[in-house]
């Protein structure tokens, strides 16, 4: 799902930027009016920013292969609006230290996947609505939240891909490949859904203040 | 699991010595120079330019390979489907597959450019301190709240992958194998105990920084003094990313 350097036209790279850039403002902006004293929450982001970046790197055992993942989600879920500068954050490190990724394609990536995880955020706040207790729903709405911000992501990079590409695809290819792309991470959109929803329930069980940053 | 940047030979280099402000600028204009080109005979252009900078880095062609792997796996995917679902124009048959022109050719340029813009961010990245590059990002207009978020996380990344480690050992010491989708629970447990302890820390962490005087002033992260060969590269890179687009846009449409 990270779109590398090269692939994209800059006019796309650099809408992605300004996209960012925007939804980066929009975020500290959010931030500043929820929280009294955002830096006092600086260090709590931070530290778990390097948790997800650490967690995306565990393999999950898919036979006969393996998958990581991306954790958008789970990021929406506890980190809230501070979720869209924690994904730059980590696209930056992942840069850094993989060259995983790319630098004229940050800004894109970061809304590919920034903006799905403040979704699933959004959808699980909504548990306030459905009984903020119950265990079922706290996990439904996980798991959707996450399968949502993983597959929306991913389709809308395989459409990005597909008609962006130097080079006129076939119709019945361009259907293949859109296809292809989005029935690979089906199951992983899966499994990190599921994955989610055993970390909150985990998370209400064990610290359930963790899920409730933007809730009070 | 992350490998080191050989900073020996990296920050000894002419480029390592480049104030990082002018190098991030020049080397940014250029990558976005490189990733504008749309024209197959400017491809050995950029190349030229690219090997130059990277020789003057001194970083070696096996530290590129071993960085490549990850990033290549996605470009070898095009390198398969284009050819084959791109185009009108049959090359050659392979079975029941037919190679053509108009999709080998993407390959071609998308190649080109990636392996170019992947060289200069090695060349950016390596032999620059996080810490500099963090400082000449501020200085450059990235917010407080992001340059805080970025020194912080990289502080914790290392220690936490100490412990993810730890805690892995531990688990396969109890038994844990982890080789079915099975093992989802006990990894999303892993995680669940990482984000508690990280909540905790965190906790601790800002109680003692507020005493240390956190929270009076923003991280202050200074650039480095500016000398004029440092501009003067900085013109240099400047013109020829500003050549490259004018080949592009104005002297290939013109002709």
């Amino acid at each position: 799902m990270h779109i590398p350097d090269g692939i994209l036209p800059v006019s796309v790279a650099l809408g992605g930027y300004a996209a960012a850039g925007g939804m980066t403002w929009f975020s500290l902006k959010r931030i500043k009016s929820i929280f009294k004293n955002p830096r006092e929450l600086i260090p709590r982001a931070s530290l778990l920013t390097a948790v997800f970046f650490v967690a995306s790197l565990i393999h999950i055992p898919v036979p006969p292969t393996s998958v990581h993942l991306i954790l958008s989600g789970l990021l929406g879920i506890i980190l809230g609006w501070f979720a869209f500068p924690a994904i730059l954050v980590g696209l930056f490190f992942q840069a850094v230290m993989f060259q995983h990724g790319g630098l004229t394609t940050m800004g894109i990536n970061a809304c590919l996947i920034g903006i799905p995880a403040l979704l699933a955020g959004a959808l699980f706040r909504s548990r306030r609505y459905f009984g903020k207790d119950n265990k079922v729903t706290n996990g439904l709405l996980a798991f959707l939240g996450s399968f949502m911000a993983l597959g929306l992501g991913a389709l809308v990079a395989a459409l990005l891909l597909i008609y962006t590409i130097p080079a006129q695809l076939d119709v019945s290819a361009e259907r293949a490949a859109i296809i292809t792309l989005a029935g690979a991470h089906l199951p992983v959109a899966l499994l990190e859904g599921g994955f989610t929803a055993l970390v909150v329930l985990f998370l209400l069980r064990v610290k359930p203040e963790l899920l409730e940053a933007e809730e009070k | 699991m992350i490998t080191p940047v050989p900073t020996t030979a990296a920050q000894s280099s002419l480029l390592s010595r480049w104030e990082v402000r002018h190098k991030l600028v020049a080397l940014l204009a250029l990558i976005f120079s490189f990733s504008m080109i749309r024209e197959l005979w400017l491809l050995p252009l950029i190349i030229l330019v690219t090997v130059v900078i990277y020789s003057l880095s001194q970083l070696s062609f096996a530290y590129y390979w071993t960085r490549l792997r990850l990033p290549g796996f996605f470009l070898l995917m095009l390198a398969l489907i284009l050819p084959f679902g791109a185009g009108s124009t049959v090359l050659a048959r392979i079975g029941p597959l037919a190679l053509k022109l108009e999709g080998s050719l993407a390959v071609l340029l998308i190649a080109g450019k990636f392996l170019c813009i992947f060289a200069l961010v090695l060349v950016l990245f390596a032999g620059t301190p996080l810490q500099k590059m963090v400082g000449a990002l501020r200085c450059l207009g990235l917010p407080a709240l992001l340059a805080e978020m970025l020194v912080f996380t990289n502080r914790y990344i290392y220690q936490l992958l100490t412990d993810l480690c730890q805690t892995q050992v531990a688990a396969g010491l109890r038994g844990f194998k982890g080789r079915s989708v099975r093992s989802l629970k006990p990894l999303a447990y892993i995680v669940g105990t990482l984000l508690v302890r990280s909540h905790n820390q965190s906790e601790r962490v800002f109680q003692a920084m507020t005493l240390r005087g956190y929270g009076e002033e923003s991280l202050v992260l200074k650039a480095g003094p500016v000398r004029t060969g440092d501009r003067l590269a900085l013109a240099v890179a400047l013109l020829l990313a500003a050549g490259f687009v004018f080949l592009q846009f104005f002297y290939f449409r013109a002709s």
